[in-house]
């Protein structure tokens, strides 16, 4: 087990610096001049000049290389060009906040989804499962953006049950600020993940050890949860991770509409403001998120398999 | 005839509705005394699996059964749903055709013997895990100790097979059926597994109901045999009179085609053509394309099951008119 680990440590290692040459050579190829972007049309010759050697873009390309490696190892992504704030202290203030918005929406996403699945599976073909349908045929075809206007103007601006924007401050009141928007991303999960669980779930139950279960004398509760959702669960579990990731491009349309802060509003502002450190910095985040939950994944498939146990 | 404890009364089983339902199982009747071993042998396709998935109430949810599974006094298939529960490892057990892929994959077999006990009896898990050790010694496991934190993953179909025995036999069960248990594995596996069930039976005073496609294991084990063919039973008799006296041409030929030990013939005998779909024969005998003696009534009428010796039922018109 420490061994597979180790292993597969070590297999990131090519993705991640397969990943930072990317955003390298993707930052580089962008068109226009980044000095002239940065500083507006204008700055004089020796302004652009002193800019594009205080970023080091005089350098040789593969010297510009080996520093852009050696900063992202040491998470030194430099300065925005906007604020002159260290981008470091950016990722430190939005970074908790996408993060907490993904746990809280994964989590709903997971309790409303999974038990509408597991319900559905059971009752095949009754009500349940079409309500399933129509619930998830809405939670495909619905824009992220959309839905979350339309929960704000009911439950915030309408009712008056949350607040319109912001974080919050403490425990209860970020729990206060953050349930519309983990809301509206949950439903768009427990869309995808109540239908994955019906299917799993059904698919699982016409395996013979199923059968097996009920022949030792096993009721249909146990058989459901105890043999068969836990079997499903693996299946599921790779559409539990592509529901983590969605999180990455949910972000940015919840964070802009609930105007929270996060990973992916610094990345939107800092699109519209051509920051190329910043656009960079949060690039690699995102890349390093999938890449981590792929990895948590894969840890989750070996503890939960024996079978992949086994061969490790 | 000592006391049935298991009678089954027409029991008839079909798929599909509307006017033209899938007849997989038609009509059949027999019986299991107590403490006895019968065999139900048949081709694949008979409807050898569903008879047995029938008494635990275990057939797939699109089939509609009817007719009378007497189990002690009981018709099970009278009794509600979630009393069949407490019927289905307690008083019966079953082990299955598919050792591969019986067993839950995610649960240690140490478990899986476990949980079939703890399901119907309340007593400690010490106690348990002795019963499981007993079990798997039982059922010929070696160094079963080392085995109860195994996944099924780790072993092989044989031992599969005997981890879905002990899991039948965990609580005693006054009924075991086993279909055909040693049908997915390699021939010297056949045997091994053959001989646990015969130790299973030298041990437990459970009656068995045997389901194979194979008549040299009903002459080992068997005392009663169940011929079936597309649904019916053509021929039910005790095993000896059975095979030194068979009556219906099918099973005849499946007689003649069991290859036996000072074998002088180049090519074993083989019964011509193949059972025909479930649903296809419509009227008269489902054995009528392939039989040697067949006359014209075959194709008509289908033969009712008709005694001859005692205990010895055929159903075949050209047996009653040697017979008359
Ligand atoms: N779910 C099902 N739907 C329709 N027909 C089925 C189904 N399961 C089995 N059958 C049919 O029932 C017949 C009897 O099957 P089975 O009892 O498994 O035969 P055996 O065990 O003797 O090989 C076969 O013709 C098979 O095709
Ligand atoms: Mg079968």
């Amino acid at each position: 087990m420490a061994r597979y680990l180790f292993f597969r440590l070590l297999d990131m290692v090519p993705t991640v610096f397969l990943v930072l040459t990317m955003v390298f050579i993707a930052m580089r190829i962008l068109p226009g001049d980044p000095a002239l972007v940065a500083l507006g049309p204008n700055a004089d010759g020796g302004q652009l000049e002193a800019f594009r050697e205080k970023m080091g873009l005089n350098e040789p390309l593969g010297l510009q290389y080996v520093t852009f490696l050696g900063n992202a190892v040491r998470f030194d992504f430099g300065h925005s060009l906007m604020s002159d704030v260290p981008i470091g202290t950016l990722i430190a203030n939005n970074l908790p906040h996408t993060i907490y918005l993904t746990i809280a929406s994964v989590v709903l996403g997971l309790v409303m989804g999974i038990p509408f699945g597991v319900y559905a599976a059971t009752q095949r073909n009754k009500l349940p499962d079409s309500a399933l349908r129509i619930y998830s045929l809405i939670g495909y075809a619905i824009p992220d953006f959309y839905l979350a206007a339309v929960l704000l103007i009911v439950f915030s601006l309408n009712l008056g049950w949350f607040p319109i924007n912001g974080e919050g401050s403490g425990f209860w009141d970020g729990l206060h600020h953050i349930f519309l928007p983990a809301l509206t991303l949950a439903m768009l999960k427990s869309a995808f993940l109540g239908r994955l669980t019906r299917t799993s779930l059904l698919e699982v139950l016409g395996r013979d050890y199923v059968r097996t279960a009920r022949a030792k004398g096993a009721r249909e509760s146990r058989v459901i949860y105890r043999h068969a959702l836990r079997n499903a669960m693996l299946p599921l579990s790779t559409g539990i991770g592509i529901s983590i990731l969605a999180t990455l491009s949910g972000s940015v349309a919840i964070e802009l509409v609930f105007n929270r802060p996060g990973i992916g509003r610094l990345l939107i502002n800092a699109i519209q403001e051509r920051d190329y450190p910043v656009i960079q910095a949060g690039v690699m985040m995102f890349a390093f998120f999938v890449i981590l939950v792929n990895l948590a994944m894969d840890i989750v498939y070996l503890i939960a398999d024996p079978r992949i146990r086994m061969k490790s | 005839m000592s006391e049935a404890l298991l009678d089954i009364k027409d029991l008839t089983i079909e798929f599909g509705s509307g006017s033209q339902p899938l007849r997989v199982v038609d009509n059949i009747s027999f019986a299991v005394s107590l403490g006895e071993t019968v065999g139900i042998v048949g081709e694949s396709g008979s409807g050898k699996s569903m008879t047995a998935l029938s008494v635990l109430r275990l057939v797939p949810e699109a089939a509609r059964v009817s007719g009378q599974i007497i189990f002690e006094g009981r018709d099970l298939l009278k009794l509600p749903k979630r009393e069949m529960p407490a019927i289905r490892g307690k008083e019966i057990g079953m082990i299955f055709q598919e050792p591969m892929s019986s067993l839950n994959p995610l649960m240690t077999i140490g478990d899986q013997i476990d949980e079939a006990i703890r399901l119907h009896e309340d007593i400690p898990a010490p106690e348990r895990r002795k019963r499981v050790l007993a079990l798997l010694r039982l059922v010929g496991m070696p160094d079963p100790e080392n085995r109860l934190s195994a996944y099924p993953d780790q072993f092989s179909g044989g031992m599969r097979q005997r981890v879905m025995a002990a899991i039948a036999m965990a609580c005693n069960p006054k009924l075991l059926i086993a279909d055909e248990p040693t049908t997915a594995l390699d021939v010297t596996i056949q045997a091994q597994v053959l001989a646990m069930m015969l130790d299973i039976r030298a041990r437990f005073n459970s009656s068995i109901l045997l389901i194979t496609h194979d008549l040299g294991v009903v002459a080992e084990i068997c005392e009663r045999v169940v011929v079936m063919y597309a649904g019916r039973i053509l021929e039910d008799a005790d095993a000896r009179s059975l095979f030194s006296n068979a009556r219906h041409p099918y099973t005849q030929g499946l007689l003649r085609s069991v290859p036996t030990l000072n074998d002088t013939r180049k090519r074993l005998y083989q019964i011509p053509g193949s059972v025909p779909p479930a649903g296809t024969i419509k009227a008269g005998c489902p054995f009528r394309p392939r039989c040697s003696v067949r006359m014209e009534r075959c194709a008509v009428e289908m033969p009712p099951l008709r005694t001859y010796d005692p205990g010895h039922r055929v159903a075949c018109w050209a047996t009653a008119e040697a017979a008359a």
